[in-house]
């Protein structure tokens, strides 16, 4: 089923943008049609993670009323994705667009999210892509309120960090509930003792569902791989083996039930 | 009464009608003030369905606000189709929200349409 998942988390630093783009090109591998969108304007990222080309047009020029939704998007399918394709709409990472989005009024804010709306019609239904992924920036802002209200699912990431969990619990009580979304939380950059043994694993997913309201989607240990790679590799690409990748398509499969 | 203490009689008169008058005129003058300050703040906070003003409203008027946000615009018919409520609800809610001055209401033959006025007369979400 064709839908809209916006990728939030109370705090930074949580993994959205890694989970945003492995979980997209592991969507695009199992041969459905993928458009991701870098909705973090204070901080954009997959330009340069994705080493792509400097684009003539940004998802800040289609927000702005520039251009149609067709310019903006860049096809990586050829690089990242084995059998579906692969579209990404890059954020503009140059300081003045950053100081420019971060200026926005309110009228601006109203109108973007009718554009975000909108991508609905255009891109699921026109286009026919199979899932649009929105990487937000982190807690409560326009542009990642605005992604929340468009989507259709909002995967929220969480560290272990008890004031991430409680900002975390906040927002799904003030935030999600409020808009009626259908919401999963990841816990990432899990202690990996924590998910050693199956018993453990139970013990800590109990822990984390008596705390929060929300269907715990699943936990993702800290991988030094990870670290390691310095934010430069599409994991589920170039190491599908990786036990990353195999939690990764288990939340995959998990999101599509939800 | 002599004609001078008619002249004083007068004098006192004409001297409270004075003060009178200067006391109404500081009170205008803070009424214009406060107006003008009210004004202001309007400029500064306009009625914009925004995503925040959508936070600040009430369960049951969000639902609606939301889904003419997703239409662009629609008839209360259509707004109850996707919310499961009553038509004539959806059309209290949508009605109040006109009132609020977050939605335009425009009649179109016999069927009534709400629609966010995105930039104050134009009426019409812009389309991608």
């Amino acid at each position: 089923m064709a839908k809209i998942i916006a990728i939030h988390s109370y705090k930074g630093g949580t993994g959205k943008t890694l989970l945003s783009l492995n979980l997209a090109a592991l969507y695009a591998n199992r041969g459905k049609n993928v458009c991701l969108f870098d909705l973090d304007f204070r901080a954009p990222s997959l330009q340069s993670i994705l080493k792509a080309k400097s684009t003539e047009y940004w998802i800040n020029d289609y927000l702005n009323g520039v251009c149609d939704i067709k310019k903006i998007l860049v096809d990586v399918s050829k690089t990242y994705a084995k059998r579906g394709s692969l579209l990404v709409g890059f954020a503009n990472p140059s300081t003045e667009a950053i100081r420019e989005m971060s200026a926005k009024d309110r009228k601006w804010e109203m109108k973007a999210l009718g554009r975000l709306l909108s991508l609905k019609n255009s891109l699921l239904n026109d286009m026919h892509f199979d899932y649009i992924i929105f990487d937000t920036s982190p807690g409560l802002q326009y542009s990642s309120i605005n992604a929340i209200v468009s989507a259709d699912l909002v995967l929220v990431v969480s560290g272990m960090d008890i004031s991430d969990i409680k900002g975390t619990q906040r927002m799904i009580d003030e935030l999600y509930d409020l808009f009626e979304k259908k919401t999963g939380l990841l816990m990432n950059k899990v202690f990996a003792n924590f998910l050693t043994t199956k018993g453990h694993r139970q013990e800590l997913a109990k822990k984390l569902v008596n705390n929060s309201s929300l269907p715990l989607v699943d936990m993702v240990p800290c991988f030094c791989d990870i670290l390691r790679s310095g934010g430069t590799v599409v994991f589920s690409n170039e190491n599908p083996d990786h036990p990353f990748v195999k939690i990764l398509d288990r939340v995959a499969t998990t999101i599509d039930t939800l | 009464m002599t004609v001078r203490k008619l002249e004083g009689t007068h004098t006192r008169l004409l001297q409270k009608i004075k003060e009178s008058l200067d006391r109404l005129n500081d009170k205008m003058e803070v009424i214009i003030e406060l107006q003008k300050h009210s004004s202001e703040a309007n400029v500064e906070i306009p009625d914009v369905l925004d995503v925040m003003t959508l936070l600040s409203l009430p369960d049951h008027l969000r639902k609606t606000a939301i889904t003419i946000c997703k239409f662009e615009q629609a008839t209360a018919e259509e707004v109850a189709e996707q919310t499961k409520r009553a038509r004539a609800v959806e059309s209290s809610y949508l009605n109040q929200l006109v009132m609020m001055g977050y939605l335009k209401k425009e009649r179109r033959g016999r069927k009534a349409y709400f629609f966010v006025d995105k930039d104050g007369g134009n009426k019409t979400w812009q389309k991608s």
